[in-house]
């Protein structure tokens, strides 16, 4: 490994974060969740958050998804100026740059395979010819062709976690932001989802950005950046 | 998948939840709907058009007390009347005792006069009507009521009397058609009949039914009237008909503010019941909103869906609830418009069912948008859980 600190590599960057700053609030308390973040992450990164409990990793996470804001500092993410957008603009700038992938897979139960990788497209005006054919290319790419009917009770955990990959990269996002994707899965399943991720990355280009825990499951991404208490602590080049 | 589609899904979560609020929101509007015609057909009784210029003369005593029929002359005098009608409740059955209609004993020279609007008198030939008037025995029955018994016109009614001790045998003259279901649920029959079959009826009519030429004429009449009578041993009571329809209701009690009590507690019981149900179902759902809106779903369109789910439910449940309660009309019409004719009338009017379904939609509108704008208002993070 290699230990040069928040140099990740060269290449536009596709993340600008300046000084970020976040705080939560409990009555007239303030707690300080991350301070003074200064981050470029380049397009087509696939960077691991690492970091103990409660050290800012997933609130980063938030913030360069775009669904919290900081307390202070700038933040741009695929070409915007995220605080300069309002909640609708956020929106609809979050269906078409970012793809989510959660740890318990948050797939929509009373919605098949099909519907829930089609849930996006309805925000993103895609006709309805044009949102099969995208549903059935992401579920393709998950091979996952022969679940389309299937409900997500009626799927395994790694089979669930890969149609909310599918669904995360039906809109064809630049950005994939996973928290624990493999947190709920085991050994076999993880590194299969792992796989996937990595394929995403290498053959399609998306930049990941990863919260975990596991050092396998960092170890397929090709930095590590570690918080501790609230800040950035180390950057870390993943040699394979 | 459409919109609709995923409204429809999500609301199908659970699907005995939905069916049990569908069923209350079924029951209520049913309740409601009901209630609020019988409210309509109730008022509809004592609000009759074509009674604007009817009167009633009775006893000052009470329906049970009969008036001299030469009060007749004098009434007939007056310049406001148009027609006088003697008429008398015979009370009589068909057959069966349980086969119970309204039947009268009226004056057959001035009935078509004075009930013109009831008896539909343009669908009435005068040779049927000079049929009726030369047959002693004759008498006129309405359509429904025909229909019910399978009479046709020259079939034989034998009526039983309840209150008089005869039983004429009545030859049906005219078959009538009438604007309202409840007009035609009567049969009228020669005055003469009761008066010549029961000696103690001779000269005595149990009331007078006066057609005035003109509604302001009523209150100089009625108060002529009342005060020629006064003091006398027939004292007389003389009330628009609308009034004396009235007088009929009010034995049920204030039934309007009954019915009104009764529909305001079905609404605040339903609300709250509707609020709880869609304020638990929204509340399981955080981590799904979160996500939806993650995903790119706005707060607008996450709530704009909520609503529409509890829109449609309430919406299936008030049609439902309407259609219901159309059925039963038609039940009821059919069990009780005999023997009350006003029943006869009983329906959902269209007006009635707009106000439950808009009642019903303000309801879901109001029930689900309180938890539902609190979702959406709650940050993402907080959906997801996921502080880390």
């Amino acid at each position: 490994m290699n230990t040069d600190r928040f140099d990740l590599g060269g290449g536009t960057p596709i993340i600008t974060l300046r000084d970020i700053a976040k705080s939560y609030w409990r009555e007239a308390l303030e707690i300080p969740v991350l301070q003074g973040i200064d981050l470029e992450i380049p397009a087509g990164a696939y960077v691991a958050l690492m970091g103990p409990s409660g050290s800012g990793k997933t609130t980063l996470l938030n913030l360069i998804a775009g669904i919290d804001r900081p307390t202070g500092g700038s933040l741009e993410v695929c070409g915007h100026e995220l605080n300069g957008l309002d909640d609708d603009q956020l929106a609809s700038w979050r269906n078409l740059h970012v793809g989510f992938i959660f740890q318990n897979y948050n797939l929509v139960p009373v919605l098949n395979a099909f519907e829930n990788v089609e849930l996006p497209l309805l925000v993103s005006g895609a006709g309805r010819r044009e949102r099969r054919e995208r549903v059935e290319r992401a579920l393709t790419l998950v091979n996952l062709t022969d679940k389309l009917q299937n409900y997500p009770r009626q799927l395994s955990g790694g089979q669930e976690q890969r149609v909310a990959i599918a669904r995360a990269i039906v809109t064809d996002p630049d950005l994939l932001v996973a928290d624990e994707p493999t947190g709920a899965l085991d050994a076999k399943n993880a590194e299969e989802v792992l796989g996937l991720m990595e394929r995403l990355n290498t053959e399609f280009g998306k930049t990941i950005v990863m919260v975990t825990h596991d050092p396998k499951a960092a170890h397929h991404a090709r930095h590590q950046i570690h918080l501790e208490k609230g800040v950035l602590d180390k950057a870390v080049e993943v040699n394979r | 998948m459409r919109w609709l589609a995923l409204i429809w899904k999500s609301l199908m979560r659970s699907k005995r939840r939905t069916l049990l609020i569908v069923g209350s929101l079924i029951l209520s509007v049913f309740t409601v709907a009901v209630l609020q015609s019988l409210l309509t057909t109730l008022n509809a009784v004592t609000n009759n058009p074509n009674s604007s210029n009817r009167l009633v003369v009775r006893h000052k005593s009470g329906l049970t007390q009969m008036l001299p029929r030469s009060y007749e002359a004098y009434l007939r005098q007056q310049p406001e009347v148009e027609t006088v009608c003697a008429l008398q409740w015979f009370g009589g059955y068909y057959q069966d005792p349980r086969n119970f209609f309204a039947n009268f004993a009226s004056d057959e020279t001035t009935l078509f006069q004075t009930f013109r609007e009831e008896f539909g008198v343009a669908g009435i030939t005068e040779a049927q009507i000079k049929e009726y008037l030369r047959d002693g025995a004759g008498c006129i029955v309405g359509e429904s009521l025909a229909k019910k018994n399978g009479w046709k016109v020259g079939d034989v009614v034998p009526l039983t009397g309840t209150i008089f001790p005869i039983n004429p045998r009545l030859t049906i003259r005219i078959i009538y058609k009438s604007p309202k279901p409840s007009d035609e649920n009567v049969l009228h029959f020669h005055y003469k009949v009761l008066e010549e079959g029961v000696s103690y009826m001779k000269g005595l009519v149990g009331s007078f039914w006066v057609r005035t030429h003109r509604p302001e004429d009523i209150p100089r009449f009625i108060e002529r009237v009342d005060r020629r009578y006064a003091n006398s041993a027939y004292e007389t009571l003389t009330e628009t008909e609308n009034a004396f329809n009235l007088s009929f209701v009010k034995m049920l009690g204030n039934i309007g503010a009954i019915i009104q009590g009764i529909t305001a507690a079905v609404v605040v019981a339903i609300l709250i019941v509707t609020g709880n149900t869609m304020a638990t179902a929204i509340r399981e759902r955080t981590t799904e909103i979160a996500v939806f809106r993650a995903m790119g779903f706005s707060a607008r369109r996450v709530l704009l869906l909520l609503l529409s789910e509890g829109i449609l439910l309430v919406g299936v449940g008030g049609c439902l609830g309407v259609l219901l309660a159309n059925l039963a009309a038609g039940g009821v019409r059919e069990s009780l418009g005999m023997a009350m004719p006003f029943f006869a009338d009983f329906a959902i009017l269209p007006d009635t069912a707009l106000v439950c379904l808009a009642g019903a939609l303000a309801v879901g509108l109001l029930a689900t948008f309180i938890p539902a704008y609190a979702a959406t208002r709650r940050p993402i993070t907080d959906g997801l859980k996921a502080i880390g």
